[in-house]
């Protein structure tokens, strides 16, 4: 075995010496045979002639020997790879044309690819990951699907389901904590966890240790686990840092346990800083704990127990519960989803759609390629009717045209895979905030073998036309006609072929991008319910250690916006507890006095201070809005949006109505007056209607977190008062972070911005893929005037006119375009369909993006089939006939 | 004398002579040739171009091996040597061989 081995890699390796040895041996031989018939009497002459006769010929021993080395196949491949490479080096522009446009549909796919890959396809960072489980709560009366869990719930769960080997709980809002006395405050991203949420999820901590069980109790303990970002950044990665304390502004420090490893991305990849859930012992008995749902739940399966039978088990419990308490869980359903799915979440949808747009726009890299590598193929046809005429098999023509793809395509691949490797960066780099749920993209082995099979496909498929075409020729004809053959059908066809299909893809692909930005576009036009121009927000989260009471936190704001209102060029300051279009959960039951209960309803509900619909320019449409009059000692009052009127109170004037937030209303209820109707804004997104909303004044119901909104007099630049509003923040608490600080009109953007980018990136594929579609049409007809040029010639001379010669390539490159445009739009017709879920209030078959797209397509083609039809009427008749 | 061996049959058993010869001491291609020429009283006339194909199969197959040396005559000449795997194939090659010879005996008898 080792020997034979040693052998082939000798005949690769070592070619001359092998060579030199067997010429050696044969000459050897016939030497011996001549001394034979020497001693027999034959002159020396006449006995080397005998004994090369009796030998046979030693050319085709040679040439046998060589085909016995079971390297054969290896070797013609080095040489027409090493060919492959003299010939497009020759032909280096067209390589490099090739390569650049490879490295675009490449890279492109690549990228996509590694996101992809990041998000959907990479081990979880979870030890048997298979065995977790997302579990949530549902409630079809309310449209709660998948929704947040009541700690009670969860407890019981923990305690009864058999399912499980553990189910830890944790919060996935935003929670913000300020970091003190390391410089200037920092304020981090905190998420609340259960003690045992790391063994759950079989996570051993980059330092120190994941908090305790007990920890869910408030033992007087304050553990706190830092995320592997703020490790690195607040404290410099010192290893030395677990058991030092750090202070949030509260009574106790909190003390570092653990640093967690690096890409952990549990809730968010943008968490800072983990902290135990330290519950009041007390808060297990009372009713709050199974009303409010707010904590995610995450579950280890037990060994070998299915989905399915957890979920069984699981609802046995959730029975139990429903007869159990009956008031918070009559309605109250709950169901499991595998944690991969969970996270990938609403990110699938989008990325699928990336990567084919990336996909098709490689589709039409690899026909254009293809089409150059036929015009390479033409110059060289010569040289392949040689190698028929000297005998080489149709197989071995076709063999080298499919290296010299594949060495194209590797070289390309490489480039593009380098600008894969840019592109993944890029897209991490600029993603709306938290679209993908990862902390990084890695290139990892999957990554590495997709371009491989990518590119080597793409080699395959642009190498398949030329192939074909090369071995069509017969070996006669290009040494008759000088070297012309291809001119002839197989050429062309293929390259009409090419070029149908690139126009069909960039029309599917650019209509995509259209719709996609179409629905970006409605979406953007879309009244949000408020004036988003000249408003600064800011929005703060004061805590509870130094605001203890309601009051404080009431005088707080009062103070705030009083501040604020005296910097120049302020209009009217107000402050509302979240701002419209990124309202996330928060709703309550409604009941109206004296009336039958409305059954389980889902209200919104937000406190504002000063005049906040004013400041938003909100319409009041009926009754009044708040007061400084409206305080804690005087009737509770609320306002209801326009929506809640229209579903609610259809026939009537709501104000001066009493309603409560208690579904079934008991003597403890607190009753409020509605005193007006204001108007609705959107708010959860930009495309969700407005749902039924009431406003409470934070007078009355404070809350410590609110944001402040300032609308600026006419003309002036909301971002003017930035520094002075920070300003008025630090000297009402000079260890307040402001959690953000930006315009209303980039808050509203930004609840747009993941449509905005999927729009913007699948339409910059589509721009690409039309760049190289029209070079596709303009290099086929420019190739087609060359090979025509005699006949343009012939005809000018024998009385054609400019115009219709002109005609005759414009008609082509019409045709071409036409059977493009319209297999492209019919195929779209299908392909958009998926889509559908993606656009907001425009229909996958929109008739505008069809027409505008076809249109735009079929103009800029016939820009690019003009040129060479100018270059076509250009032709002397003298001239040319002279050329050949 | 010549062809009266048909040489298709020749050489599907060229690598069974082959190894047959070498079990004697080691020896270069020509002698190889000439050898088996002389064992079958000049009934076998080996083509010799075919003899060198035979001994490259051989080498790969690891039944021989090879190395250069010093002929008789003092000349570089490459030498070829049976291995023990040779020797074992030799053994079944000649088997086969001695059925294949009988089948064919059979068949001419009963005709």
């Amino acid at each position: 075995m080792l020997r034979s081995i040693r052998l082939r890699l000798r005949a690769l390796f070592n070619r001359a010496g092998v060579e030199t040895d067997v010429n050696d041996e044969l000459r050897f031989h016939l030497e011996q045979q001549a001394q034979l018939y020497i001693r027999d009497g034959m002159t020396r002459v006449d006995a080397e002639r005998r004994a090369r006769l009796a030998f046979g010929s030693v050319d085709n021993a040679m040439e046998s020997h060589r085909d016995g080395r079971g390297t054969r196949s290896l070797e013609d491949t080095v040489g027409d790879v090493r060919y492959a490479m003299r010939t497009l080096w020759r032909d280096r522009g067209l390589a490099i044309a090739g390569v650049l446009t490879l490295a675009l549909g490449v890279g492109a796919t690549t990228a996509v690819f590694s996101a992809v890959n990041a998000v959907m396809l990479r081990e979880l960072p979870f030890r048997d990951s298979g065995r977790l489980v997302q579990v949530w709560e549902e409630n079809p009366e309310r449209n709660w699907y998948k929704n947040v869990v009541a700690p009670a719930n969860y407890y019981d769960w923990r305690e009864r389901v058999q399912a499980f080997d553990g189910l830890a709980a944790y919060t996935d809002y935003l929670t913000n904590v300020t970091l003190l006395g390391r410089g200037e405050p920092q304020l981090l991203t905190a998420a609340y966890t259960t003690g045992n949420f790391l063994s759950v999820l079989g996570v051993t901590p980059r330092l120190g240790r994941g908090f305790e069980p007990a920890d869910d109790w408030d033992n007087g303990q304050r553990p706190a686990i830092l995320s592997h970002r703020v490790w690195q950044n607040q404290f410099r990665g010192d290893t030395a840092v677990i058991g030092k304390t750090m202070s949030f502004g509260g009574r106790l420090p909190w003390q570092i346990v653990g640093v967690m490893p690096e890409g952990f991305a549990l809730p968010t990849p943008g968490t800072d800083v983990w902290l135990p859930m330290l519950w009041p012992q007390t808060n297990r008995a009372e009713l709050w704990f199974r009303r409010a749902h707010w904590m995610r739940v995450v579950g280890r399966l037990k060994h070998g127990v299915s989905h399915e039978a957890a979920n069984a088990s699981l609802q046995t419990v959730v029975m139990q519960l429903q007869t159990e308490y009956p008031a918070t869980n009559t309605r109250m359903g709950a169901g499991i989803t595998p944690i991969r799915d969970w996270i990938v979440g609403d990110t699938k949808k989008p990325l699928v759609i990336l990567l084919a747009a990336a996909g098709i726009l490689l589709l039409i890299a690899c026909a254009n390629v293809g089409n150059l590598l036929l015009v390479h193929a033409l110059g060289r046809s010569r040289d392949v009717s040689l190698r028929f005429a000297l005998g080489a098999t149709r197989g071995r023509v076709a063999r080298q045209a499919l290296t010299e793809s594949l060495v194209l395509s590797a070289i390309g691949g490489a480039a593009g895979f380098a600008v894969g490797w840019m592109g993944a960066r890029g897209l991490l780099a600029m993603q709306p905030s938290g679209m993908l749920p990862v902390t990084d993209i890695q290139v990892d082995y999957r990554v590495w073998l997709f371009t491989i099979l990518l590119t080597t496909l793409s080699g395959l498929l642009f190498g398949l036309a030329p192939a074909i075409v090369v071995t069509r020729q017969s070996p006669a004809d290009a040494l008759n006609s000088g070297g012309r053959t291809f001119t002839g059908g197989g050429m062309r066809r293929w390259g009409r072929y090419l070029v149908v299909a690139e126009v069909g893809l960039a029309v599917m692909l650019t209509i995509g991008a259209g719709l996609l930005l179409r629905s970006y576009d409605r979406l953007s036009r879309v009244a949000p319910g408020f004036d988003p121009q000249g408003v600064l927000t800011a929005t703060l989260a004061i805590p509870p250690s130094r605001y203890d009471s309601l009051n404080k936190v009431v005088v707080f704001y009062r103070s705030l916006i009083a501040r604020v209102q005296a910097l120049p060029g302020v209009e009217r300051v107000a402050a509302v507890r979240q701002l419209p279009v990124t309202i996330s959960s928060w709703s309550s039951n409604l009941a109206v006095e004296g009336r039958p209960p409305l059954g389980q309803t889902d209200i919104l509900h937000r406190e504002v201070a000063g005049d906040y619909f004013r400041a938003m320019r909100v319409p009041l449409l009926n009754g009044r809005t708040f007061s400084d009059a409206d305080t804690r000692e005087t009737p509770p009052v609320v306002l209801v949006n326009d929506a809640l009127v229209k579903q609610f109170f259809p026939k009537e004037n709501p104000v001066g109505l009493r309603i409560t937030f208690d579904r079934v209303p008991d003597s403890t209820s607190m009753w409020r007056t509605i005193v007006g109707v204001v108007g609705s804004e959107r708010q959860g997104s930009v495309a969700m209607p407005p749902r039924p909303e009431i406003f409470a004044p934070h007078q009355q119901d404070p809350s410590r977190g609110m944001t402040v909104v300032a609308r600026m007099l006419p003309g002036r630049d909301p971002m003017t008062i930035a520094a002075p509003l920070r300003g008025a923040v630090r000297e009402l608490d000079s260890l307040l972070a402001i959690i953000a600080l930006r315009p209303m009109t980039e808050v509203h953007s930004r609840a747009m911005s993941r449509e905005r980018f999927i729009g913007a990136l699948v339409f910059v594929f589509a721009a690409a893929g039309i760049a190289l579609a029209v070079v596709g049409v303009f290099g086929v007809l420019a190739q087609l005037v060359q090979t025509r040029w005699r006949e343009m010639g012939i005809r000018l001379a024998l009385g054609a006119q400019r115009s219709q010669v002109r005609w005759l390539i414009v008609r082509h490159g019409a045709t071409l375009l036409v059977f493009g445009i319209t297999s492209g739009l019919l195929v779209a017709l299908g392909a958009t369909q998926v889509l559908a879920t993606l656009l907001y209030e425009v229909r996958p078959t929109d008739a505008l993006t069809y027409g505008v797209v076809a249109l735009l397509i079929g103009v800029v083609g016939m820009f690019a089939a003009w040129v060479p039809a100018l270059r076509a009427s250009t032709a002397n008749p003298a001239t040319t006939l002279r050329s050949d | 004398m010549k062809d009266l061996a048909p040489s298709d049959v020749l050489r599907g058993t060229l690598d069974l002579l082959v190894l047959k010869t070498l079990t004697l001491e080691p020896m270069h291609g020509w002698g190889i040739s000439q050898r088996i020429q002389q064992m079958s009283r000049s009934v076998l006339d080996v083509n010799q171009g075919s003899l060198y194909p035979a001994l490259q199969r051989l080498e790969l197959k690891e039944w021989i091996d090879s190395e250069w040396r010093a002929s008789d005559n003092n000349r570089r000449a490459k030498y070829y040597r049976l291995t023990a795997k040779g020797r074992r194939a030799l053994g079944a090659e000649t088997e086969s061989w001695r059925r294949y010879v009988v089948a064919v005996e059979d068949i001419l008898a009963t005709t």
